[in-house]
């Protein structure tokens, strides 16, 4: 009689085809085929350890990935014959969406290069295998992004150039220059700063609020999307949690080198999401939550306390200047979008006066601090307005050396007084906006003094010339991509589209 | 409120995205161009890897081989991530249904001595070589220049490892749901003669600095490897009363036809390129001439390891597909007459 | 003399609230004691002191047909806590310590 042969558990059925796969190389020198996991510092006793949560092998996941495109494209298909564009609650709505395509999807893709380099250079199979897995479902996302707001291109502005923008033009070089921090990095470094800092603690605080705004405002297709790439989220989560778990059981001599990481991208990424904290409060017609709420629920409930007192078993403490980001939620979105209105003329997109339902709405958001700094600002905009103006700012702003936003945040404490702060490497002076930025850069000088920062760029005469319709062209910016929305292009098309047939007539 | 859309014609103010009208004129883009064409970032890099502070984050100069215009190269089977999952999911479907048939029909326990032999020995020990090719397609993927060009790549690496997985179930059923067969056929990768030559020319591609040349050397590998172990050695199976060897081995050779469509592809782009052609003929000329012998050992060793076992005359099939890969790159990289 | 006890913190799901998903939603419900669930738009998050758990036969009893834990991977929008099981026939979220 045969022996039962031995079922192996999915766990086991998991590592036979994944982890197993790996062998001892003995022909070339094993640090030559994986040269760069000890530059970083961080020591990897037993790569063994690693926990793979998801086990989906590539019949698994070729099966329900395809389903769940299938249905997607399905919306997104349906949206496009239907004109479902026209069901928007509002098309200022799209200046959201805008920043969207042009902030965040070209991150997705940058996911999808450096995730394809943790699965090569990782020298362990087991994130190997995961990283793999990430840097495909990257690509999806960059797509599915892409062809979700393919659709709105075609009828709105402020999309049409998307990729060039994102490499060219100045508020765009905040996510961007986050990135190629993130890609210029080590491995280790890009796993904790991205895989971990981004897809876990910051990643409710990016993808909630667009998501949530695209369901309150009538954007199915957006809704869509995001419903269907956050269970690929899910997985991405669980890979930043193991990552960072691995690491710090690995050896005590990781945690600091941890520690200073979790300190540096929190603050770096709490930076983008500025952009997040605006468009919430000022670009989204109908209100999903304050920025304020939103950082309470996502990030200081959430992960201050949920996640942390997981992590202080480790000995990790929360971020370094976590106290400061957290003071700054009542004036932050409001500081951001300030700016933004005073140079939208040079964006791609369009930033206009909060009437008046939206200004109370405001001042109950924010009652310590919208009626007594913010509102006065508006108030005067308003007038400038009514009288037949409008305002923008006539210069260029100085910019952060490290997160490359205007120099427009305040003095921790006082909301009156702008933050500025300076370092001096090799005799040349480095101004940033923050504590923690500067912070940043006095650990890595000679990263941060090679950013690419665009008013520098245009002062040096490499943004297609000397005038600001030169800088604009050399943008990439069409009419009605930029300025006011009132008497714009997208709000004559609206008013146009949606007029009964006895107005058209 | 209702919309009369027979009425209402609202016209599109744009068909597409400013750059992919301004390549291909003033039409709808299809879903492969708006996600694949010009996706990478080209200019204004922020900072230089510290891991390689001589090349910015993406750069053309991590190969010899150059493209004047890396998005004018696309993937002739038009995947992007959908079609490509699709596609996977049909094809790793259609190979549960061969394992599944296998098994009812006990194929795998009723293969002759030999052929049992040789798959336990022989094929499923591949499930490394694949595993191998993965990591040096996932090279290309962060390495390549230009969002087509890696796109491709990112797909091959991870078709490689569901390769290595489709063999690794085959290993799994051979042992009949126990993993012992999975750790006899690593122990085979390791030591046994036959498959040395191949795992040594697989970790030297692996180190291969330049990725173009990596996957050139791994695709003159591979076109002798699935011509002997899914074309060759299927068609023997089938004279030697071994069914089941067929039936796996029509899956990898299926997926190997779609594979060569994008290599082929690229490697004509990189051969008729207006600027650099005549200096990636060359390069890859030199390529192919570095590998091809060293290809032929690995290969030839595993094909007389199988003539041991089932004699099939597997020595001159590779030497045959040795002289047609040789004759494909000749070809290619021929210098071009003056006009 | 009461001890004071220790605040169990909270994990969760969220889940696409559909047809598909009602299945695994009342089979999440009927095995965790104290978990709460909320409706909101298009989603139902449920919550729960320190561990839960889904039961493929809990999920299958339900659905009428056979299913694979791996089939989760279409219900799940976001979780939160500590993946701490994935197999055959069970998910398990906590946290760690």
């Amino acid at each position: 009689m045969t022996a039962t042969p031995r079922k192996l558990s999915m766990k086991q059925r998991y590592a036979a085809l994944t982890r197993d796969l790996d062998w001892d190389l003995s022909y070339v020198d094993p640090a030559e085929a994986f040269p760069y996991t000890t530059f970083e510092g961080i020591t990897v006793h037993d790569w063994s350890q690693w926990e793979d949560p998801f086990r989906l092998t590539i019949d698994a996941y070729t099966k329900y990935q395809a389903e769940k495109d299938k249905r997607l494209y399905a919306v997104l298909d349906s949206f496009a014959q239907s004109q479902g564009h026209l069901q928007l609650a509002d098309p200022r709505y799209l200046n959201a969406m805008k920043l969207f395509l042009q902030g965040v999807t070209p991150l997705e893709y940058a996911a999808h290069r450096n995730f394809a380099f943790l699965a090569r250079f990782l020298n362990g199979p087991g994130p190997r295998f995961a990283a793999l897995c990430q840097c495909e479902d990257e690509i999806r996302h960059a797509q599915t992004e892409i062809h979700t707001l393919s659709n709105y291109n075609k009828y709105y502005g402020g999309m049409h150039n998307w990729h060039a923008q994102h490499d060219r033009v100045w508020y765009l070089s905040v996510p961007k220059s986050y990135f190629d921090d993130a890609l210029s990095a080590g491995p280790f470094e890009f796993l904790i700063a991205i895989g971990f800092s981004f897809e876990y603690l910051l990643t409710n605080l990016l993808f909630v609020p667009f998501m949530s705004g695209a369901s309150f405002n009538g954007d199915l297709p957006t809704m869509t999307f995001g419903f269907s790439a956050q269970s690929d989220e899910s997985r991405h989560m669980t890979l930043g949690l193991e990552a960072i778990k691995f690491l710090l059981e690995q050896d005590a001599g990781n945690v600091p080198i941890i520690q200073d990481w979790i300190d540096k991208w929190f603050w770096r990424g709490y930076r983008v999401t500025s952009l997040v904290a605006q468009m919430l409060d000022y670009m989204l017609p109908r209100k999903v939550m304050s920025w304020k709420e939103a950082f309470e629920l996502y990030f200081e409930q959430q992960m201050l306390g949920g996640l942390f007192p997981d992590l202080s078993y480790y000995g990790i403490k929360p971020p370094r200047h976590v106290s400061q980001a957290m003071a700054e939620k009542d004036v932050l979105s409001h500081q951001v979008y300030w700016t933004l209105y005073q140079f939208s003329f040079a964006a791609a997109f369009t930033t206009t006066i909060p009437d008046e339902e939206h200004l109370d709405w405001l001042s109950a958001q924010y009652p310590d601090t919208f009626d007594r700094y913010y509102r006065p600002l508006w108030d005067k905009a308003r007038r400038v307005v009514d009288s037949g103006g409008r305002f923008f700012y006539q210069g260029l702003p100085q910019l952060c050396q490290v997160c490359q936003i205007p120099m427009l945040f305040s003095e921790p404490g006082d909301p009156a007084m702008l933050c500025q702060r300076h370092s001096v490497y090799r005799g040349e002076r480095y101004d940033f906006c923050s504590d923690g930025c500067q912070w940043i850069f006095d650990r890595e000088p000679e990263k941060y003094v090679q950013a690419w920062l665009p008013v520098h760029q245009i002062y040096q005469g490499d943004c297609g010339g000397p005038t600001v319709p030169d800088v604009l062209a050399w943008y990439g910016l069409a009419e009605g991509d930029s300025g006011e929305y009132e008497g714009s292009v997208e709000q004559a098309d609206w008013k146009r589209w949606h007029a009964s047939p006895a107005e058209r007539s | 409120m209702q919309y009369e859309l027979r009425t209402l014609v609202i016209e599109p103010r744009r068909k597409t995205f400013t750059n992919l009208a301004e390549r291909y004129g003033d039409r709808p883009a299809s879903r492969y161009e708006e996600g694949s064409v010009e996706i990478q970032a080209t200019e204004n890099f922020h900072y230089r890897p510290l891991w390689d502070p001589q090349h910015e984050l993406f750069d053309p100069r991590w190969s010899e081989l150059r493209l004047t215009d890396p998005d004018s190269f696309t993937d002739p089977r038009q995947y992007y991530y959908a079609p490509y999952v699709t596609a996977r999911a049909h094809l790793h479907e259609a190979f549960a249904a061969t394992l599944d048939y296998l098994d009812k029909r006990g194929l795998l326990a009723r293969l002759p001595g030999p052929w049992a032999a040789l798959l336990g020995g022989l094929v499923i020990p591949l499930r490394h070589y694949e595993s191998g090719a993965q990591m040096i397609s996932t090279y290309g993927c962060r390495f390549a220049y230009g969002s087509t060009v890696e796109q491709c790549c990112s797909y091959a690496a991870f078709d490689r490892v569901g390769n290595a997985q489709l063999l690794s179930r085959v290993g799994l059923a051979l042992g009949d749901g126990s993993d012992a067969l999975l750790a006899e056929a690593k122990a085979a990768w390791t030591g046994a003669a036959a498959l040395q030559p191949l795992r040594r020319l697989t970790e030297e591609l692996l180190v291969e600095k330049d990725w173009a040349v990596a996957l050139t050397g791994l695709d003159l590998t591979d076109q002798l490897l699935y011509a002997l172990a899914y074309r060759h050695l299927d068609e023997a199976a089938l004279l030697g009363g071994a069914g089941g060897y067929s039936l796996i081995a029509q899956h990898l050779a299926s997926w190997f036809a779609d594979q060569r469509r994008w290599i082929d592809a690229l490697q004509a782009a990189w051969a008729a390129d207006p600027q650099y052609g005549a200096a990636n003929a060359a390069a890859l000329a030199a390529a192919a001439e570095q590998v091809m012998p060293r290809a032929q050992v690995a290969v030839g060793a595993l094909a007389a390891a199988a003539d041991e076992l089932v004699g099939a005359d597997c020595g001159p099939a590779v030497a045959a597909a040795a002289q047609a890969a040789r004759s494909t790159i000749t070809a290619l990289t021929a210098p071009k007459e003056a006009r | 003399m009461t001890t004071p006890t220790k605040k169990v913190r909270e994990v969760g799901v969220d889940l696409q609230e559909s047809e598909e998903n009602r299945a695994i939603i009342e089979a999440v419900e009927a095995d965790n004691a104290d978990c709460a669930v909320r409706h909101m738009p298009g989603l139902v998050r449920i919550t729960t002191p320190g561990r839960l758990v889904i039961n493929r036969t809990s999920v299958e009893s339900r659905l009428g047909r056979d299913w694979e834990t791996h089939e989760f991977q279409l219900a799940i929008v976001s979780y939160f806590g500590h993946i701490a099981e994935w197999d055959d026939d069970q998910i398990v979220i906590q946290w760690d310590h």
